[in-house]
């Protein structure tokens, strides 16, 4: 009985054990879940000072509300009429309703933050800088898959939004719509295809519906492969490079000079001559980076589960195209840019330029060009790729900085500061009807 | 056909082809791969643009002018009706900042303000504030503080043979305009 017991256990659970070095790598590559995990890291990417983990917790976080979307979507009609009783349904009825929708909420909410601090994070160490030595290298790339899926996560937040077309819902999307309004040219018809009319209706709604649903989490997908992809073709995080750089100085290791060039198609030296420089600093994946991601994923998860427990998804007053709440505040991560619109309309005599375009869309406009632009115009060495705060880029750490507090505090000034009228009131004023915060 | 003609084994010399005419073919294949990806994409971008639309109309009634009692009336369609001694003219209620409804404030004893354009003083028994970003509008729709970048439009007014008021907010007006009864 207890042979049987014993055999079944085997033949249920996973007990392969490698024996040499070259099987316990074998393993990696022939593992299925495994084989998108490199088969050796070295032990500063393993470092969780390093990474922060950020990139691991946005792609749970985004596991989560694929799960959580696709169980919302059972009970959810996208039409004008329905949607908002649906949600209340799931808010009042559906068992566990408020528990799957809070997940889902809190967990979008933070995967625009933890994005964004991901984004923070491969920005002051460098890690988007050119010159990397393994063939194929080229950061500047994921740097832009990295910040398309910042605005993929922010249009996904924001469509999101709209579904349950209550009072925030149907402002935000107005508010929205005539930003992209304000562009000049093409801004109308732009508005036109994003509201699918003139008004803001039930065509409008099904057209977000369906990008929340099918197109944004689809081309995230995508996105994020490709993404996780190009961190093994640049020859590993950041950090590699920082230790291998090290490693020459210290240990005096002779670096190979030798080039291998594949027919012209491919040049410079391969991440063989990289990972030789790094050699007895590295580790298996398998188990050693597998066993952090679960202790990420295990922890991350509770944390998530936890604030779902006390925190409740808001839900306002069925849309109503009469009466707008007083103040309409956009969602926290876009509340910087709805406290742009409202200061940046420019008057010079009688000519008038409209807050809506400057603040909706020059000024981010120039920041994400900013951003796609910043590897070019970064000119440190490749001694600063994959190091926090590198002397030479002190200068433009601290921009960034500033640039991300000045955000921050803009967003703190339209949630906290601004009552009904948009009007400001101190923090320790308070308002004469408090308006919800987000 | 004939007996001899499905018998006769004549492929081979038809399927001999040049260097030139392969070419030619990949270059004609690879033209017809491009043109139909273009010609799907085009089609699934112009697909989504709508060509009708089930909108409320722009041209509606309103109801009789009794209906309209002096100062500001404010219209679901998101306009007010101003009736000023059985003179009628409507104001959008639409934000030209971003498209908030913007609310009436009605002001007993009237409000004086000095104009800044002739420098007199005017009187005014009501005003339009938009709650979103704090837009002021005056009583003809001007914009007097906050973001709003132009004053609010005014739409043409007309009577249907029924006796009622027609509004049409597809015709802009200006500030001169009145329906008199
Ligand atoms: S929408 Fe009215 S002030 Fe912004």
């Amino acid at each position: 009985m207890i042979e049987k017991l014993r055999k079944l256990k085997k033949q249920l659970t996973w007990t392969y054990v490698p024996e040499t070095e070259r099987e316990a790598s074998d393993a990696v590559v022939r593992n299925f879940v495994l084989h998108w995990f490199p088969s050796k890291v070295t032990s500063k990417s393993l470092s969780f000072l390093y990474t922060l983990e950020l990139g691991t917790i946005s792609i749970l976080l985004f596991a989560i509300l694929l799960i959580t979307g696709v169980l919302l979507m059972f009970m959810y009609v996208p039409s004008v009429g329905q949607a908002y009783w649906g949600v209340k349904d799931i808010e009042y009825v559906v068992s566990f309703g408020p528990f799957i929708r809070g997940i889902h909420r809190i967990a979008a909410s933070l995967m625009v933050a933890v994005v964004f601090l991901h984004m923070m994070r491969v920005f002051l160490t460098g890690a988007y800088k050119k010159g990397g030595k393994a063939i194929g290298s080229f950061r500047p790339l994921n740097w832009w898959i990295g910040l398309t899926l910042l605005l993929v996560t922010m249009l996904l937040s924001y469509t999101g939004y709209l579904l349950p077309w209550d009072q925030l819902a149907v402002w935000a999307v107005t508010i929205g719509m005539n930003i992209a309004k304000s562009a000049p040219f093409i801004g109308e018809k732009i508005a036109f295809l994003l509201r699918g009319g003139t008004i803001i209706d039930q065509n409008t709604l099904l057209r977000w519906y369906v990008a929340h649903v099918v197109l944004l989490p689809l081309f995230g997908v995508i996105l994020i492969v490709w993404h996780m992809w190009r961190i093994r073709k640049d020859g590993g995080l950041g950090s590699v490079e920082s230790l291998a750089e090290e490693r020459i100085v210290k240990d005096k290791i002779v670096q190979k000079g030798k080039t291998y060039s594949l027919m012209g198609i491919v040049t410079g030296a391969t991440p063989a001559i990289i990972s030789h420089n790094v050699q007895g600093d590295t580790y298996f994946s398998s188990p050693q980076l597998t066993r952090r991601i679960l202790i990420v994923f295990t922890i991350s998860a509770v944390i998530l589960l936890g604030i779902a427990f006390i925190y409740k998804a808001p839900l306002e007053a069925p849309a109503s195209m009469i009466i707008p709440p007083n103040p309409a505040k956009a969602p926290w991560y876009f509340l910087w840019l709805q406290e742009l619109v409202a200061d940046t309309t420019i008057r010079i005599g009688s000519f008038t330029i409209s807050g809506g375009f400057v603040g909706g869309i020059l000024v981010p406009g120039v920041l994400i060009l900013a951003a796609v632009l910043w590897p070019f115009l970064d000119k440190s060495g490749p001694e600063a790729i994959g190091v926090w705060f590198h002397k030479n880029r002190r200068l433009q750490n601290t921009v960034f900085i500033l640039t991300v507090l000045v955000i921050i505090a803009l967003i703190f000034v339209g949630s906290d500061m601004r009552g009904p009228y948009w009007k400001l009131y101190m923090p320790w004023q308070t308002w004469p009807k408090t308006p919800t915060k987000f | 056909m004939s007996e001899d003609k499905l018998n006769k084994n004549d492929y081979s010399p038809k399927l001999e082809i040049t260097r030139r005419g392969f070419l030619s073919l990949i270059g004609l294949g690879f033209l017809g791969v491009i043109g139909s990806l273009v010609l799907q994409g085009f089609s699934a971008v112009r697909s989504i643009i709508p060509n009708v639309l089930y909108e409320p109309p722009k041209k509606f009634k309103v109801g009789p002018p009794s209906r309209f009692s002096e100062g500001a009336t404010f219209l679901p369609e998101r306009l007010f009706i101003i009736n000023n001694n059985n003179e009628f003219h409507a104001i959008s209620a639409i934000c030209t900042h971003l498209g908030c409804t913007v609310n009436l404030a009605q002001y007993s004893p009237p409000k004086t303000y000095i104009s800044r354009r002739t420098g007199k003083t005017v009187d005014e028994t009501f005003e339009f504030h938009c709650p979103c970003h704090g837009s002021k509008y005056r009583e003809n729709g001007n914009v007097y503080a906050g973001p709003a970048p132009l004053p609010l439009p005014w739409y043409e007014l007309s009577l249907a043979p029924d006796g009622q008021i027609v509004v049409n907010t597809d015709k802009i007006v200006d500030h001169n305009f009145r329906l008199k009864l």
